[in-house]
């Protein structure tokens, strides 16, 4: 018993360092390739995201969306749902936040902020209830149609941005600011750290208990795991699917409210910046554990912050985190065992 | 006005096919090919560079198209040979190709986004400028270029391609049923990496045809999701060459129109959802369809 458990521990280990350590092998080439040293610059990365209890913050703060985006991922791939589309639904959910947050009266005070996430959970769950409902209704397969999602949102918020919600006094591209009330608040001023963080946490927590204890969350896994033996022991992969799909998009659109309310206050153009991209990678790479994921979430969250201020004093562009994110997400799908049993075969 | 709108229509829709046709292939051979964006961007930017380096318009689309050629190999292993998952992968590759673009512009130019390089040579056109006085298909004819003249000959092709050689048989039995070929003695893994490799030629030339027609600058907003709108096209035209075509022409002419709409004071950012809607449409209609016709 305490072996096998010992077994499953060790395999999520190794398939969460596994990835990060190739891509920080490629990216040490890459330094070394333009005359940079790798080992100053991940000490660098690494004294820039931990070194001090404002690094810390500023790097737990960019890993505040990505909490909410890879607990949405998870739910779904856990269920066997190739959901791609939380990036819509991040963008979705945060403009029904923020738009609420300031044409609310700002008179209704501290129950304003409950108010403007409810909302946008319940845009976030409409959004990703459609493809849901056409995979469990028509099999539309989800893949393109969640893709083809993320697009739209963009495009629906794109305009609203610069229409209907257009701020008159600054300019393109941005809604007026939230009122106060509607701010979450921060937790260590300067820095950035919020209370979404606190939100995302408290969310990963749920999402364990979920999906360990809870009869739907069980059978989210067994439906990922075989479909057929689902149905035949009685669950309704209909149902099952549709609800993976509602509950991402809630996880995800109240991702989008904790950040318009508590890291931007306003709603622009480029809201998010692949967040629900980096929160797929984030999924992959803890296996959908909340564990693995509050760790990724924190990786991801120092490069960004890191990178920021890196590229500032260096000459290292910031799009090496997305060289690492990139690949991360394809070595964490890898199956490392084949490349052993190839070899084996052909001994 | 038509005139220009048709015009404009063919200009746009060939990167779109050319990457939709090398993705049906991919998908007949049973993968689906999300990165052909990936493939197409870095086509792009190699065409660019190789176009001014030598001056030459052939070499640089052979360069883009030997570059996706590579970059869908070695994304065909990780799923053939590694067991990845497809869609993540591509994703992955997506992202990875977008950041390495960023990097290797920010280190070599000094800025990311916009790269202009000096003598760029652009797409020659294949008809004497006096072809436009001809009225209505006129200045069509004048704007065509090789590779989309390529474009429409590999639609003409492929049917007979897929349906009657040996190799177009060995990819779709691939797509089908991956044990027969390999009872048979042939390998899907290989079969799966050549189609693979060919939806990244072909996704290498349509990056050529998007930088090289008639600005000869790479931007790293360049390719603007066509690489999923043509995987929307095979989607929509069920992995059949025309059908496939008559989509990618249909957006062609959305995105043409596009620019004109906004002139009658239709939002753009509203119209660019347009093709993705359609796309979500049609995909349930013909899901609909099908299921209505397996009862």
């Amino acid at each position: 018993m305490t072996s096998t458990l010992f077994k499953t521990w060790l395999e999520r280990g190794t398939g969460f360092a596994l990835p990060v350590v190739i891509a920080l092998a490629v990216s040490a080439v890459v330094l070394l390739a333009i005359g940079e040293s790798p080992l100053d610059t991940f000490s660098l990365i690494l004294s820039e995201s931990f070194g001090s209890a404002r690094r810390i913050a500023s790097t737990l703060s960019a890993a505040t969306p990505l909490l909410f985006t890879a607990v949405a991922t998870a739910i779904c791939f856990r269920a066997g749902v190739f959901n791609v589309g939380v990036e819509g639904a991040f963008l979705i959910g945060g403009l029904a936040a923020v738009v609420a947050g300031f044409s609310l009266p700002a008179s209704l005070g501290w129950a304003l902020t409950p108010i403007c996430l409810a909302i946008a959970a319940a845009f976030g769950a409409a959004w990703l209830w459609l493809p849901g409902w056409l995979l469990a209704r028509l099999e539309v397969d989800e893949v393109v149609s969640t893709l083809m999602l993320n697009f739209i949102a963009a495009a629906i918020t794109g305009y609203l941005v610069n229409g209907p919600f257009l701020s008159a006094q600054s300019g393109n591209n941005v809604t007026p600011p939230v009122h106060e009330a509607a701010e979450l608040s921060r937790l260590m001023p300067p820095a950035t750290l919020h209370s979404g963080f606190l939100i995302g946490l408290a969310i990963l927590f749920v999402y364990a208990i979920w999906a360990r204890r809870t009869p739907a969350g069980v059978e989210g896994a067994f439906v990922g795991l075989n479909r057929r033996f689902s149905r035949a022991v009685g669950i309704s992969v209909r149902h099952t699917i549709i609800l993976a799909m509602v509950l991402s998009g809630v996880v995800a659109g109240l991702g989008g409210a904790s950040h318009g309310l508590g890291q931007l206050y306003r709603y622009t153009d480029g809201f998010s910046a692949g967040y629900g991209f980096t929160g797929m990678a984030v999924a992959l790479l803890g296996r959908n554990h909340p564990v693995g994921m509050l760790l990724g979430a924190v990786l991801f969250g120092a490069l960004a912050s890191a990178g920021t201020t890196i590229q500032l004093f260096s000459d290292i562009p910031l799009d090496l985190v997305n060289i690492i994110q990139g690949i991360v997400m394809i070595f964490s799908v890898v199956e490392l065992g084949r490349i052993t049993i190839r070899r084996r075969a052909r001994a | 006005m038509i005139e220009q709108i048709a015009a404009a229509a063919i200009l746009l829709t060939t990167p779109i096919l050319m990457a939709a046709m090398g993705g049906l292939v991919n998908r007949q051979g049973g993968i689906v090919n999300i990165a052909l964006e990936a493939k197409m961007l870095i086509g792009a930017y190699v065409a660019v560079v190789v176009s001014s380096a030598s001056g030459s318009w052939m070499l640089a689309v052979l360069a883009a198209a030997l570059v996706g050629t590579v970059i869908g190999w070695l994304f065909s292993l990780t799923i053939t040979r590694l067991g990845a998952n497809m869609i993540i992968a591509g994703l992955g590759l997506n992202v990875l190709a977008a950041g390495a673009l960023g990097f290797v512009m920010t280190i070599l130019y000094g800025s990311s986004g916009t790269l202009r390089l000096p003598d760029t040579v652009l797409l020659p056109r294949l008809l004497p400028e006096g072809v436009s006085q001809i009225p209505l298909i006129g200045r069509m004819l004048a704007g065509l270029d090789p590779l989309t003249v390529l474009a429409w000959v590999s639609v003409a092709a492929l049917p007979f391609l897929l349906g009657s050689t040996r190799i177009g048989l060995w990819i779709r039995a691939t797509g089908n049923a991956a044990q027969v070929v390999r009872s048979v003695g042939l390998r899907p893994a290989l079969v799966q990496d050549v189609s693979t490799a060919f939806a990244g030629f072909f996704s290498g030339l349509a990056g050529a045809h998007l930088a090289l027609y008639s600005i000869g600058i790479f931007n790293e907003g360049l390719t603007a999701g066509r690489g999923f709108i043509a995987l929307a096209a095979f989607y929509f035209g069920r992995n059949r060459p025309w059908p496939t075509a008559a989509a990618c022409l249909l957006f062609g002419i959305l995105d043409a129109a596009q620019i004109r709409m906004q002139t009658v004071g239709l939002p753009p950012r509203l119209m660019g959802a347009l093709p993705y809607l359609m796309v979500l449409a049609i995909l349930v209609l013909t899901q609909m369809r099908s299921l209505r016709r397996a009862k």
